[in-house]
């Protein structure tokens, strides 16, 4: 989510420059993934803030309050400062019928003016990235980025006899939704409708063309609602339809927020607008969001946590964040701040501690566990199968288990490939080609190859032993591969090279040229490859490689193999005749040898 | 187990992934762990609900599933309906509800293991790839705690990629655990995501039939694909999975 440090700056003035900040939200918080810098001076957060904080972090106004209580300074509420409009009795009617809505609140505004809003409303949206439309819209929005309540505005006249009801969709009905498209509803969707059978917004998600607002628009409806979270997600999934009111509504917003975004709303729609002229606010709340209370002991915190922590500690940390409590001999008993869902049990609050003091207190400890591990038999199969076929010459491979054909198939892959692998075998045949073209770089005469891996029939999976050896697949049941497995077979540890690099090969092709040399019986093999290393260039892959070798009449003949491959361009035969070429003359120059 | 002589002409070579679980499988059974192994092919409910991912939950979208084509899915249950696993965690939490119904608590648990990811893929994402995960679980009077949690982990990175490796952690969150963390580790002074942990959240002790007050413990898991790229220097995880035997350098 986008943050802009300015606008941070007005609940928090004491916050630390942005670069510290952003530091010191990730070690904190939640993972500061940027910070851009704009033109104006201010710099922009963008957090990605977690799934069990977006029901009170989504907003400017949340992210103040956090940082305030992370850094124990202060917070500067903006509620006593809205402006409060006089306020004149209401027609307005509003019924909630159906249990996905927890609240409902509106509230009639006449006479506004549909105009561009001021420049200040302008710079904030646009520092988060959100598009100016006109004053009211844009004060919805700010108010939803700023405290974190989604609003939507209809336009009075298009609300017939002022009654406005939250209920579920008929099969088939239809809406045609902001920005033109027509979307076809049905009972399990949440929709605002007038008495008249007009949909006017998709609840939660996105408003409806009907009553939206127009240059002529003068008298208005301000809603601030609080929806069922599963019921928008279904909902905005089944249309596919993504909004930042969604996104807020499906994390579960506290219905308490509601009357925090009305009151900003009208202060906002007040100051933009002079004359407008406010009526009451009509509340619809059926069931009172419950108290909850939370208890634990400082003992159990500081056992999950491996570190002791006090109970000085965690009053100084209940106090920053305005929660109350009470304490008797290190068992706290809270009270939930409304908006704060993610508190229940007391591991939440073992993670709200150490994430506050920080996780840099935690010093590691090896634990001696009281187990006796036994043998994992499919995994010594493995092992047992991998290591027979590595000392019978063949190398491992793996392939891909997602094939065009099979018999189980998946939902919507991201590739073509929606089918999972009946054998090994068909990959293996097409690694097996794959590495018969590379023989000569990788210095095989013959590729010997196996996978071990799972393969998928209708009802099952299984683990299978596939080997290929030039060209022919021998494939069967890891079990039954392992049926000379002795019983008493144990994993060993093993050794590796802690030096090991991985090169990463060239991805121009390569050019194998042997060559054969007559030499005087004397001369040994290495110093003829000395002659041709030295010749070759820097362009060998591999080789000098001796792979044949015999006597006749006194000489012996020596005949090697040298790969010729460039990181930068594809190698012509030109280039490496001349190599060739060079290398023979060399050899041609010592006494008695000559090139076959 | 492997001598992997690269100038033994007789003897085949080793996929680098499977080197690196051995010596990841070493490093835990050293610690006092056992090895956990379960199907591909996994059921809803233990890559899912057992890990407290409801359906309808926003957690879900935390991972790009593959669900797996079935005309009569709508009249299953989650144990029944068969997704491809999108992590190990479910079969370390399988072997720690076994365990724990044969009596063995404490018990500690690793699983290397082929995991699936519906998204494109790039230098950095394949649509199959190896996930490392464990699982400790005790009495609460035996403690198991972040900071153990934190000891286990400092030692393996340790052992995969060397003794000046330094490890820390970093706020997050998943459905399996609570406190949840990220863990990072400082490799040739960049410091790096590999894993995501915590200690086990009480609703996964009760899906696995234990009761979280009495019992308490931390899982935790991450790629091993990504540990070989860092420590060799492969530069895309998709050669891992193209049989191509230049791979096998290692």
């Amino acid at each position: 989510m986008k943050i802009s440090y300015n606008w941070l700056k007005w609940y928090v003035p004491e916050a630390p420059e942005a670069e510290k900040l952003a530091d010191i939200l990730t070690y904190h918080l939640a993972e500061v993934e940027s910070v851009e810098k704009l033109e104006d001076g201010d710099s922009v957060f963008d957090i990605k803030i977690l799934p069990n904080r977006a029901h009170d972090l989504l907003s400017h106004q949340g992210m103040a309050r956090e940082i305030a209580s992370l850094l124990n300074i202060k917070y500067i509420d903006p509620t006593p400062k809205y402006k409060i409009p006089e306020s004149k009795p209401t027609k307005l009617i509003k019924t909630i019928e159906t249990p996905n809505c927890r609240r409902y609140m509106g509230r009639v505004v006449r006479n506004i003016k549909v105009d561009p809003s001021p420049e200040w409303v302008v710079k904030h949206l646009k520092s988060i990235g959100q598009r100016s439309i006109n004053n009211i819209v844009d004060a919805t929005n700010l108010t939803m980025f700023d405290c974190g309540q989604p609003a939507h505005v209809f336009d009075l006249k298009k609300v017939k006899d002022l009654k406005l009801q939250v209920r579920q969709a008929k099969n088939g009905e239809k809406i045609t939704i902001l920005g033109g498209a027509e979307k076809i509803l049905n009972d399990t969707m949440m929709i605002i409708a007038d008495d008249y059978g007009n949909a006017l917004d998709i609840a939660g998600i996105k408003g409806g063309a009907y009553a939206e607002l127009d240059t002529d628009t003068t008298d208005i409806i301000l809603e601030c609602a609080n929806f069922d979270p599963t019921s928008v997600r279904k909902t905005a999934q089944a249309l596919n339809i993504q909004t930042d009111a969604k996104k807020r509504f499906e994390n579960d917003l506290s219905p308490e927020l509601d009357w925090f975004g009305m009151l900003e709303l009208s202060s906002l729609i007040l100051e933009m607008c002079p004359d407008a002229v406010f009526e009451d606010i009509v509340d619809v709340y059926p069931k009172k969001q419950e108290i909850h209370k939370l208890s634990f002991s400082t003992e159990r915190i500081s056992n999950i946590l491996g570190l002791d922590v006090s109970v000085g500690e965690i009053k100084d940390i209940l106090k920053r964040y305005n929660i109350e409590y009470t304490e008797s001999s290190g068992v706290f008993e809270i009270i939930v701040p409304p908006m704060r869902f993610d508190l229940v049990i007391k591991e939440d609050i073992a993670e709200e501690i150490v994430r506050i003091i920080g996780y840099d207190k935690i010093k590691g400890n090896i634990p001696k566990i009281n187990f006796q591990p036994k043998l994992n038999e499919t995994y010594a199969k493995i092992v047992w199968a991998r290591n027979k076929l590595m000392n019978d010459g063949y190398s491992e491979v793996m392939t891909s288990s997602f094939r065009n054909s099979g018999e189980v198939e998946v939902l919507a892959s991201a590739s073509d490939k929606n089918f999972l692998r009946v054998n090994l075998a068909d990959g293996l045949m097409e690694s097996y080609k794959l590495n018969k073209a590379n023989a000569s770089l990788l210095g095989v005469s013959e590729v010997k190859i196996f996978e071990i891996g799972t393969i998928f029939k209708k009802d099952r999976e299984e683990m299978r032993v596939a080997y290929n050896a030039g060209g022919k697949t021998t494939e069967i049941k890891l079990e039954d591969f392992c049926k000379d497995m002795p019983k008493d077979f144990t994993l060993e540890s093993g050794s590796w090279n802690p030096e090991a690099k991985f090169k990463m090969w060239s991805l121009f092709p390569f050019i194998a040229r042997d060559v054969a040399v007559w030499v005087p019986e004397n001369v040994k093999s290495s110093d003829v490859e000395k002659v041709i290393k030295e010749n070759a260039g820097d362009m060998v892959v591999r080789g000098p490689e001796l792979f044949d070798e015999f006597k006749k009449d006194g000489k012996i003949s020596y005949a090697f193999r040298i790969v010729f491959q460039s990181y930068e361009k594809t190698l012509t035969d030109a280039e490496v005749n001349e190599i060739m070429g060079k290398i023979s003359k060399k050899i041609i120059g010592n006494v008695g040898w000559q090139v076959r | 187990m492997k001598e992997n002589k690269k100038d033994n002409q007789q003897k085949g070579t080793i996929h680098p992934l499977s080197l690196l679980a051995e010596e990841a499988y070493q490093a835990f059974a050293d610690m006092g762990f056992e090895i956990a192994t379960g199907p591909e092919m996994e059921s809803e409910w233990y890559n899912f609900d057992v890990l407290n991912i409801p359906a309808n939950h926003p957690a879900r979208d935390m991972q790009d599933t593959f669900w797996i084509k079935d005309p009569k899915s709508g009249e299953k249950t989650p144990k029944d309906r068969k997704v491809l696993r999108t992590h190990t965690t479910g079969v370390t939490a399988w072997a720690t509800e076994q365990a724990a119904k044969n009596g063995r608590i404490p018990s500690a648990f690793v699983s290397v293991g082929k995991v699936f990811r519906n998204e494109a893929t790039d230098a950095t994402h394949e649509m199959q790839f190896f996930q490392i995960d464990g699982s400790v679980l005790g009495k609460v009077e035996d403690g198991f705690s972040l900071a153990h949690m934190k000891g286990i982990l400092t030692n393996f990175y340790k052992k995969m990629l060397g003794d000046d490796i330094e490890i820390e952690f970093r706020p997050s969150f998943f459905p399996f655990t609570e406190p949840s963390i990220e863990v990072f580790a400082k490799f040739k002074g960049r410091w790096l995501e590999m894993m995501g942990g915590g200690m086990t959240n009480p609703a996964v002790i009760r899906n696995i039939g234990l009761d979280p007050e009495k019992v308490q413990g931390f899982c935790f898991g991450g790629g091993l694909d990504r540990i070989a790229m860092i420590k060799w220097g492969v530069p895309d995880v998709r050669l891992f999975y193209q049989g191509d035997l230049r791979l096998n350098q290692l």
